[in-house]
């Protein structure tokens, strides 16, 4: 694995009495597309800002390009593309101007990929932003964050406002970004199937703190549904016997959630292996049956 | 940045419980049993697999990365991937067999809930093989 551009280590934040992030440690390779899926509420917002150093950490500590988030010199600070999810457009000025304005202040800007992106999103340049549509403003918003080729590209729900044939297109052309081997991308999303053709990582949040951050390919290889069907009706203290028999045959299966009904049960397991089957058919004395859960049925077993 | 239209090869689910690369690994490895492949067959790159499907390029650089530890892909310079030119036409039966065992296994779970006895299942799938000849 390359080295990580990002590094958050511990990380915390509180605000007044509210914990909002709590240990959270996380790294992001060069290279790598990590999607972000949490509920509303759940930290994806602040742990972004926090990340990028807009908010200081009130614990542990968090690095981009090795250099510390929120003391970062301004030549790190010209490699991050940024694009909030509550975009900071001006009203009165045009994208064009827009555009104009952030490629002086950033120094430079690439051109072709911004006048490519324009045409391809249908954008138009030269009317006051506040004529623009929801999608659009999201489109110029994502286009200035782009637009002078950063190393570490990072979108707070960049598709919310788009419909389908956008956010089509607009998944394409950030796998075009993310094709360059030097780039990495962060983007959080509430469309959970964005995030399986788009992501090579997950991490998914809840309650500020982070309970899975790794491959999706794994992520969705680990994550099985059990369906067992026993010879006889099982008892009612089955999901204790079951949780002890299923962690014995693999030591670190964790049991997401258990339901027992007569002699069938049905059971969520993360860290899930293959070779614990055979076993477990035999400790049982069931068929068992594995179903694989595509991503937004594991999220929302991650919160049952 | 337009590529040609191309009939898609493969058939790919991402929000599958099946990871990509997953899918693509069977599916190459039965196209190949089949004979459907043939030696010599290129395959699409990995950026117009992705592009095609607007998936991540990295989990179809790992299914091929994969097929080609297994001998069945080979990779040429500056040209597409090939089916490997070293395999026979076709596998043989056991291993044919192989390729299909998970979705046999599946089939004959869904038949005993349904009370199907092998009798009435085999008819049954003669009867849909014979119709898709």
């Amino acid at each position: 694995m390359s080295e990580p551009v990002v590094i958050a280590q511990n990380l915390g934040k509180a605000i007044g009495r509210d914990t909002i992030l709590r240990d959270v440690t996380v790294a992001a390779a060069r290279g790598s597309v990590v999607g972000i899926i949490g509920k509303n509420g759940a930290g994806k917002t602040t742990l972004m800002d926090v990340l990028l150093g807009f908010s200081p950490a009130t614990s542990g500590s968090s690095q981009l390009f090795g250099h510390d988030s929120f003391t970062l010199p301004g030549q790190i600070r010209g490699r991050i593309g940024f694009a909030p999810q509550q975009d900071e457009l001006v009203n009165m000025l045009t994208g064009r101007q827009h555009v104009e304005l952030t490629a002086a202040l950033l120094g430079r800007w690439n051109r072709a990929l911004a006048s490519r992106l324009q045409g391809a999103w249908g954008l138009p340049m030269d009317r006051p932003v506040q004529k623009l549509s929801g999608g659009e403003r999201q489109k110029l918003s994502t286009l200035l964050a782009l637009g002078h080729d950063p190393e570490l590209l990072v979108l707070d729900e960049p598709v919310a406002a788009l419909d389908p044939i956008s956010r089509r297109q607009f998944l394409q052309e950030l796998l075009d970004i993310a094709a360059n081997p030097q780039r990495t991308v962060l983007f959080s999303t509430h469309i959970v199937s964005d995030l399986e053709r788009v992501a090579d990582q997950i991490w998914i949040i809840r309650g500020g703190t982070i309970v899975w951050a790794g491959p999706l390919d794994h992520l969705k290889e680990s994550v099985a549904r059990l369906h067992i069907t026993a010879r006889q009706p099982l008892p009612a203290t089955l999901p204790t016997t079951l949780r002890a028999t299923l962690s014995a045959a693999v030591p670190r299966l964790e049991v997401l959630s258990m339901r027992v009904a007569g002699s069938r049960a049905t059971a969520v397991v993360a860290h899930w292996d293959e070779a614990a089957l055979a076993p477990l058919r035999e400790a049982l004395e069931a068929d068992i049956e594995v179903e694989s859960l595509g991503l937004e049925d594991i999220f929302i077993e991650f919160h049952s | 940045m337009e590529s040609p239209p191309t009939v898609r090869l493969f058939t790919l689910h991402p929000t599958s419980g099946v990871p990509i690369y997953r899918q693509l690994v069977d599916q190459v490895r039965r196209l190949v049993a089949s004979g459907q492949l043939a030696p010599g067959t290129e395959l699409p790159s990995v950026r117009e697999v992705a592009s095609e499907y607007t998936v991540n390029p990295t989990t179809i650089s790992k299914a091929y990365s994969l097929l080609e530890g297994e001998g069945l892909l080979q990779r040429n310079r500056g040209k597409p991937m090939t089916i490997a030119s070293s395999r026979q036409k076709s596998g043989s039966l056991p291993q044919r067999l192989r390729q299909i065992e998970p979705q046999v296994e599946a089939l004959v779970l869904a038949a005993r809930q349904l009370d199907l006895d092998s009798a009435e299942l085999c008819h049954f799938i003669g009867k849909k093989m014979g119709d898709a000849s």
